[in-house]
């Protein structure tokens, strides 16, 4: 009997489970008028191969500050900003942030309405989210930008690349469970069922690890500091446009330096293996042997002959290196002292 | 059984984070979520709240459905109060509970080494989840995350712990692969029961791949069920590389199933990656893979089921499934049934269509029983079948004779007479040689050479027979070992003798001989032909068809060097044309059958020697329709043609034999190499002939070589 009151209750419980937009006492009336309001489209450089030339931003003061992603589409003397009611501004970049990916632009407008970054709120895995950007640009002239729904699915550091660079900013983000990083959405923002401010919806990249596209927005709480800054003309730091490529960073230490030979490496992911221990060497007294495997440097795991040379790179003399190796299916952890090194001339 | 929720205390303790709630912290998280959900939705209700005082004044370890009911209370009956509740953060909070009833059976799974591609998939080298199976450290995930054949396996467990995993073993019909870490009272999460499973229903799918002390989610509807042939759960929640190897939850906290990558068309570890957050994604049932757990503790892989039928028909949604052909040595076989069985019951399911069929077998493994039910004229014949992994291609046995041909008009007399014995051949090592004859293989009277060659076709390689043989001298048994046929171009030997007819004796209805120009009557296509000047109905004559490559007939090429051959070989040429010059229309196939079976009931023709020989385009046309009339055609020649289409397989019941030709420097020479690789792997009897530093042409300098070959079609 239970059992089917149960079955029953389920069933309708499903049909209910529609999203819905009733909000708390003190949030706007209707949310997604509230953050359409304050969600504008960026007109500027590119329309040439994959380079899109729009992207969406959101407005921060009653003068019309504007805060976007920093792209190519800013690469211009001003840009176009279309508010959602159709106005159209010209824009200057007023100061940009590249570690953050970061621009704020200024338009010359009065009384406009604005998101109060001083009233965004963080939110946890699995709250309900929407997700407002221009998206493939499908909003045009007086149109709202487009609106989605997700849920937050994680909250992690970005680990992500865009084509073979790294992407600048590693710092934390929201993880969305919906397709919300799209061409154009870059500067969108990703608010509460409320409408509550939560974060700015980022570039599309891939996620470095599994290769996939990622969805992602950088909290507010992250970006406010910089935003405040430019904003009242604090800093204006410009945009580093030569990032510093990947792996050109000396490399202080080598496992040969602690006697340790490793396997010949062949193919991308050579594990990385010790083929020989140099007799007398530090290896050799902290009892390392051939064939065993470097799993980790401190906590972070090794996956490769290159993954050991990077790890290795960043070490100082001084430090501890701790090795966790694994020998006939056993963990062995190894501790080497990191001594100082004599230059080579 | 111990599971996550009859733990709560437990679960807080390897979690720590999970109980993030709005909330203080909590002590015992069902609690605390009652308690948010009564904050949310306003004052507590009167039904509710009977339900609570009740549920509280009881044990803390209630069956999660319970405080379902008194979720599903407040959600149902709010609506009715004057303060709406916010059903929306009643679901999210209910779908964040469901993800903490999880969490501490989650683990982080990383690898070390291994492929960077497989296939065309390039693999990730992030981190993927797994699911703790069973307490003493058994731990679930989809093999895609192995498919790069990692070195070193590691698990992070959620209480933080990090251990060294070894792969058990795989289930290569669901794509699973069963992991063991040693430890041991680990939680494991409840199975969602399969008659619970509803389209429509939430889904939760979680992952544990991101830098974060939860899992992340993504959240969907169950899409449909029993898909990929009965084998998963479709879901609309976004599932990728974040989450393969994660559980799908329903909003009780119970696992569904475990996400993997599949593709309704294609199987293989990484089919279906493809389809990455796309709103499909799979799940293997969880009670399913419960149900063979046992079986993959063994450390045996576990395979698909194959019970070794091809069904009549290619629309599988459309007609009776009636048994087209029954594999050798197949579960089928064994089981009795027979081709032209019409499949009436599998499983003790009815079934109506093939893709019924596919229904009930594409869930089940090698080593499942299977019961059959067919109808076979007007009986029905009943059998079980045990299923198996791998159908075992069959392959010929070969005694090493060529047999002696007889005049038509010669009466026959008992035993095979033995006109050559190839050296190095089975037969030549037991001492036999031209001149014997073979009157017995085992206890069985031989009669014709046909019957020998099918007896020695039922046989394999390696088998041992007792031949009767008599030497001419002596009658005597031989013990014969039989062998595979050569994969070598046979050695030369003399061809069986044609007694010239008196051409002053021919009537005049007499078939035409020498060079022949026609059309065929029926299909209006035209033919060319040679027949040896000197052709004598008495005897069989070897029948050669020749398909021409695109833009070329080839008349004059084949009649200038291959008259000669035609003649030493008592071997008849045909030619037919195709309509338009400009290649072979796949649907001309049945005018080349008809053509030559048109030739075979005009001239004495030996069956055993009718083959098919075809260059370029017509090699490829040539391998079409050997396959496809597999009686008629007992040899095929591709000149400079690689396979385009899969082969049927090799059976007893058809002998045919294969002859590739390439050059070394014709850039079809590599694929032809595979092909003629290929179709040795399935145990065909082939020869792969290169000619060094050839070119894309026609060998005409092979005319005799190949001749020597058809020649020897009908070697036993």
């Amino acid at each position: 009997m239970l059992k089917n009151v149960v079955a029953v209750l389920f069933a309708a419980a499903s049909m209910v489970g529609i999203p819905s937009t009733i909000q708390a006492a003190d949030a706007p009336s209707n949310p997604i008028d509230y953050a359409s309001e304050r969600v504008v489209k960026i007109f500027g450089a590119g329309g040439i191969k994959n380079l899109y030339a729009y992207s969406s931003g959101f407005l921060v003061s009653s003068q019309g500050h504007i805060v976007t992603a920093w792209s190519h589409v800013l690469d211009e003397q001003s840009v176009s900003v279309v508010l959602h009611d159709g106005r159209k501004f010209q824009g200057v970049v007023k100061g940009a942030d590249s570690p953050l990916d970061l621009a704020v632009i200024k338009i010359e407008a009065e009384d406009l309405p604005f998101f109060e970054l001083q009233d965004a709120v963080a939110v946890t895995t699995g709250a309900r989210v929407l997700a407002f950007s221009n998206m493939f640009k499908v909003a045009t002239g007086d149109e709202p930008v487009s609106v989605m729904h997700g849920v937050i699915a994680a909250q992690t550091k970005l680990q992500a690349r865009r084509g073979t660079f790294e992407s600048p900013y590693s710092g934390p983000v929201y993880v969305v469970d919906a397709i919300t990083n799209n061409p154009g959405s870059a500067g969108g923002v990703l608010t509460t069922r409320d409408g509550a401010l939560v974060g700015m919806i980022g570039k599309e990249l891939r996620n470095s690890s599994t290769n996939t596209w990622i969805n992602y927005a950088v909290p507010i709480s992250v970006l406010r500091p910089t935003i405040e800054d430019i904003v009242a003309g604090r800093t204006t730091r410009k945009t580093n446009d030569d990032p510093t490529e990947p792996g050109t960073k000396v490399a202080r230490y080598v496992a040969l330096d602690f006697g340790i030979v490793l396997v010949p490496d062949v193919v991308p992911r050579t594990p990385a293996f010790v083929d020989a221990v140099i007799a007398g060497s530090p290896a050799a007294k902290a009892d390392i042997r051939p064939n065993d495997l470097i799993l980790f440097v401190g906590e972070s795991l090794v996956q490769s002959c290159r993954g050991l040379r990077e790890a290795l790179a960043d070490l100082e003399a001084g430090d501890k290196l701790k090795l966790v190796i694994r020998r006939d299916n056993v963990l062995v952890p190894i501790e080497l002292p990191v001594e100082k090194k004599e230059v080579a001339q | 059984m111990r599971t996550a929720t009859a733990e709560p205390s437990k679960m807080v303790n390897l979690s720590p984070r999970s109980t993030r709630w709005e909330g203080e912290a909590p002590a015992e998280p069902r609690a605390i979520i009652r308690v948010d959900l009564w904050k949310v939705a306003g004052k507590p209700l009167q039904l509710g709240h009977v339900i609570r005082q009740r549920r509280l004044g009881r044990s803390l370890a209630l069956p999660p459905r319970l405080t379902f009911v008194c979720l599903l209370l407040t959600l149902l009956c709010s609506p009715l109060h004057a303060q709406a509740p916010d059903v929306a953060a009643l679901e999210e909070q209910a779908m964040k509970q469901a993800v903490a009833a999880l969490a501490p059976s989650l683990v982080k799974i990383e690898t070390v080494g291994g492929l960077d591609r497989v296939g065309e998939v390039l693999t990730g080298t992030g981190p993927t989840t797994g699911v703790v199976i069973a307490a003493d450290g058994y731990i679930i995930s989809s093999a895609f995350n192995f498919a790069s054949k990692p070195a070193a396996i590691l698990c992070t467990l959620a209480d933080g712990r990090r251990l060294q995993a070894t792969v058990v073993a795989t289930d290569k019909l669901k794509m699973l692969t069963l992991l063991k870490v040693e430890a041991t009272d680990l939680l494991i999460p409840q199975a969602a029961p399969a008659d619970t499973f509803r389209v429509g229903q939430w889904s939760i799918a979680l992952g544990k791949t991101f830098d974060d002390e939860q899992p992340s989610m993504s959240v969907g509807i169950v899409s449909a069920t029993k898909r990929i042939w009965g084998k998963a759960l479709q879901t609309d929640a976004k599932i990728s590389p974040v989450n393969y190897g994660g559980p799908l939850v329903d909003m009780e906290g119970r696992v569904l199933g475990i996400l993997v990558p599949l593709s309704p068309q294609a199987t293989g570890e990484v089919t279906g990656v493809e389809w990455y957050d796309s709103g499909i994604g799979f799940a293997i049932p969880y009670v399913e893979i419960l149900a063979s757990l046992e079986r993959l503790k063994q450390g045996k892989d576990l395979f698909p089921g194959l019970m070794g039928v091809t069904i009549k028909g290619k629309n599988i949604y459309e007609g009776a499934p009636v048994i087209d052909r029954v594999r050798y040595g197949s579960p089928a076989l064994q089981a009795g049934l027979k081709e032209g069985d019409t499949l009436l019951e599998m499983d003790g399911q009815k079934v109506v269509r093939q893709a019924q069929v596919m229904h009930v077998l594409g869930n089940k493994y090698a080593g499942d029983k299977v019961s059959v039910v067919v109808k076979r004229d007007e009986e029905t014949v009943r059998g079980d079948m045990t299923l198996i992994d791998k159908l075992e291609a069959y392959e010929s046995a070969y005694l090493g004779i060529l047999p002696v041909r007889d005049p038509i008009s010669q009466a026959a007399t008992p035993g095979v007479g033995v006109r050559h014995a190839f050296p190095d051949s089975p037969a030549a090592t037991a001492g036999l040689d031209r001149g014997y004859r073979i009157l017995k293989f085992g206890d069985t009277d031989l009669t014709s050479s046909t019957q020998l060659l099918d007896l020695v076709s039922r046989k394999r390689p390696k088998d041992k027979v007792t031949l009767t043989v008599n030497s001419g001298v002596e009658q005597r048994t031989v013990e014969v070992t039989l062998g595979s046929i050569p994969e070598k171009l046979p050695t030369d030997f003399t061809s069986s003798p044609i007694v010239p007819k008196d051409n002053g004796m021919a009537p005049p209805e007499a078939p035409k001989v020498g060079r022949i120009s026609d059309k065929m009557p029926a299909h209006e296509h035209d033919y060319w032909a040679y027949v040896p000047e000197d052709y004598n109905p008495d005897f069989r004559y070897g029948l050669m068809v020749f398909l021409h490559p695109g833009g070329d007939n080839m008349e004059g090429t084949m009649l200038k060097h291959w008259t000669r051959v035609s003649d030493e070989r008592g071997l008849i040429l045909l030619g037919p044309k195709s309509k338009e010059l400009g290649g072979w229309n796949p649907n001309e196939a049945d005018f080349v059958k008809d053509l030559t079976e048109e030739f075979q009931k005009r001239y004495s023709i030996d069956k055993a020697r009718t083959l098919v020989q075809g260059y370029d385009a017509g090699g490829i046309f040539a391998l079409h329709l050997a396959f496809k009339h597999r009686a008629l055609f007992h040899g095929v020649v591709a000149v400079a043609a690689p396979l385009r289409e899969q082969p049927p397989d090799n059976e007893p019941d058809f002998r045919q034999q294969f002859l590739f030709i390439s050059g070394d420097a014709d850039p079809l020479h590599r694929p032809v190499t595979a092909s003629a690789e290929f179709m040795r792997k399935q145990k065909f009897p082939v020869i792969h002939s290169v000619s060094k530093d050839g070119e894309h042409r026609y060998p005409i300098e092979d005319a005799d070589s190949i001749g020597l070959w058809c020649d020897a079609l009908d070697r036993i």
